[in-house]
């Protein structure tokens, strides 16, 4: 009904494309086009697609039953995705462009651990070693910046370096060290206490004391960074008044 | 009671206006420092100058990934949350059903060191794993990119092949129809079982099925998505073992249930460890 609704008001208002993004954006809701047969290799675009969406993308996006949830003092940069069954516990951050897919099984991210910017955390559904495939990223983790986690469980206190690579089935134990650059294969352990890196990840040294120690303190001091990030945003977004200004000035009812 | 409902509603638009005369105090006070929300200007399809993208109506584009330029996307294909498809300098096409996973870029290249130079062509039934780099490179049907691969300038990865997790290849290089290339630079590491080459076009199939949900989810307008929130809150204390303990079958919404392909099969088959 919406699409019938959507279809009339564009015939009427063919002039404005910005007036067929909002129609449009009804109209998308159903895709009711009947299945064309393909007739030549060239895609058909659909007249209803929508180039610009002023809403632009949702941080938290449900799936089904599953809503990501996020505790109430965790930073979550505005331009991260959380998708599906992600929770993500009491003083933790999810930086910038970061990715948190949890269609296809659980994402856990601990209290006080962080996933830096552009990274990657997926779940597939069955993991190699057979043993649960959902990602759990426990407390006090670091995952650096533009990494990928996939499947994998990382034990309380480590520190994932940037660019990492962790396949299905992979498990970071406590207190150790990933190299940045690093590509865990599938299945594979890091033990405890140590610092492997490269790709695949070999032993590179076992880590003294005072380095163990150094590891939750670069989690909780990266807690501290994104409590300013946290306090720059406003509990509730103020964005409504320029959409309702915009509407207004397109002659569009609020 | 029109009245009274009438009453309460413009006492809490007053309130609200009180709020938002306050807001502008509060910004008065923060001065330069303030912050002003403006309408997301990100563009998910954009033209540069004359290129524009043609993509078909099947395809999921989300609304964080970017498709510039001359890129071309066939049917049933998905570009996943924060892509960058560049089609600026050349073309880029990408087949149907093809899956181009979180984070990654495909850009094209217009002169290179060897001088010669292709536009990036993806195939049909291609899986190109999360935060991958691709580059000028032509990828045949039902190949595999790994997650985090880089795919340098004129690189053909053929048919069926594989590029492990992580890999960088370097430029020119051929990938060979059922082999396993990995590593920096890829070197070629083991072939690939006939296993696993079923295990990647089922992927490539499992990934259109998840992006029509995507795809659903991301096109939603506000009002249904409020709708299915408050349907979620009211579902959210309902457990169904509970439930059946006390012999109550409560039926969920229909809205809020996944469609049966994307969720995992009942046969549980043993998948075969892909990527090494």
């Amino acid at each position: 009904m919406a699409t019938s609704i959507a279809r009339f008001s564009r015939r009427g208002v063919a002039s404005s494309l910005i007036r067929r993004c909002f129609a449009a954006e009804a109209a998308l809701a159903t895709h009711t086009d009947p299945p064309k047969p393909k007739l030549t290799v060239s895609p058909s675009p659909s007249p209803d697609r929508v180039k610009w969406d002023y809403r632009g993308q949702r941080q938290i996006i449900p799936l089904g039953q599953w809503l990501p949830k996020v505790a109430v003092d965790a930073y979550v940069a505005p331009n991260a995705v959380l998708a599906g069954q992600v929770t993500v516990w009491d003083g933790s951050s999810v930086w910038n462009g970061a990715v948190l897919r949890g269609d296809l099984n659980k994402i856990t991210l601990g209290f006080c651990s962080n996933v830096q910017e552009r990274c990657v955390v997926h779940a597939a559904w069955s993991s190699p070693t057979g043993l649960p495939a959902e990602t759990l990223i426990d407390r006090y983790v670091t995952v650096g910046a533009y990494s990928l986690l996939r499947s994998c469980t990382i034990e309380p206190e480590c520190i994932i370096g940037q660019h990492s690579i962790l396949m299905e089935g992979s498990l970071v134990e406590t207190r150790s060290i990933l190299e940045a650059g690093s590509v865990v294969p599938p299945g594979r352990r890091i033990p405890s206490g140590e610092l492997w890196g490269g790709n695949p990840a070999r032993f590179i040294r076992t880590l003294t004391n005072e380095e163990t120690l150094e590891i939750p303190k670069l989690a909780v001091a990266i807690n501290h960074l994104s409590g300013d990030y946290f306090s720059e945003f406003l509990p509730y977004s103020t964005v409504y008044l320029e959409v309702e200004k915009f509407k207004r000035s397109l002659g569009i009812t609020v | 009671m029109g009245t009274l409902g009438r009453a309460i509603y413009t006492v809490g638009k007053w309130i609200r206006g009180s709020g938002q005369a306050l807001d502008r105090v509060g910004s008065l006070l923060q001065g330069s420092h303030r912050f002003e929300e403006h309408l997301s200007r990100h563009r998910t399809l954009m033209n540069v100058f004359d290129k524009s993208p043609l993509v078909d109506k099947d395809v999921f584009v989300a609304p964080s990934a970017s498709v510039l330029g001359d890129v071309q996307i066939g049917k049933g294909s998905s570009i996943w949350y924060g892509c960058v498809l560049r089609g600026d300098v050349n073309n880029i096409s990408v087949g149907s059903g093809t899956n181009i996973q979180d984070n990654s870029l495909v850009h094209v290249a217009k002169t290179n060191l060897g001088g010669k130079v292709s536009p990036t062509t993806i195939g049909d039934n291609v899986t190109v794993g999360h935060s991958a780099v691709i580059h000028g490179c032509t990828v045949e049907d039902d190949a595999f990119v790994g997650m985090g691969a880089t795919l340098l300038d004129g690189v053909v990865v053929e048919k069926h092949a594989m590029v492990a997790a992580g890999s960088i290849v370097k430029e020119n290089t051929r990938i060979p129809s059922g082999e396993v290339w990995g590593g920096n630079p890829a070197k070629f590491m083991r072939k690939l079982t006939d296993e696993e080459i079923a295990y990647i076009s089922k992927s490539a199939e499992n990934y259109i099925n998840l992006a029509h949900i995507h795809a659903a989810e991301n096109s939603k307008s506000f009002d249904e998505i409020e709708v299915e929130r408050a349907l979620r809150k009211k579902y959210a204390r309902k457990d169904e073992d509970y439930d059946s303990m006390l012999g109550i079958v409560r039926e969920t919404p229909a809205e809020l249930i996944l469609p049966d392909n994307v969720l995992p099969e009942k046969t549980t088959t043993r998948v075969p460890t892909t990527h090494y």
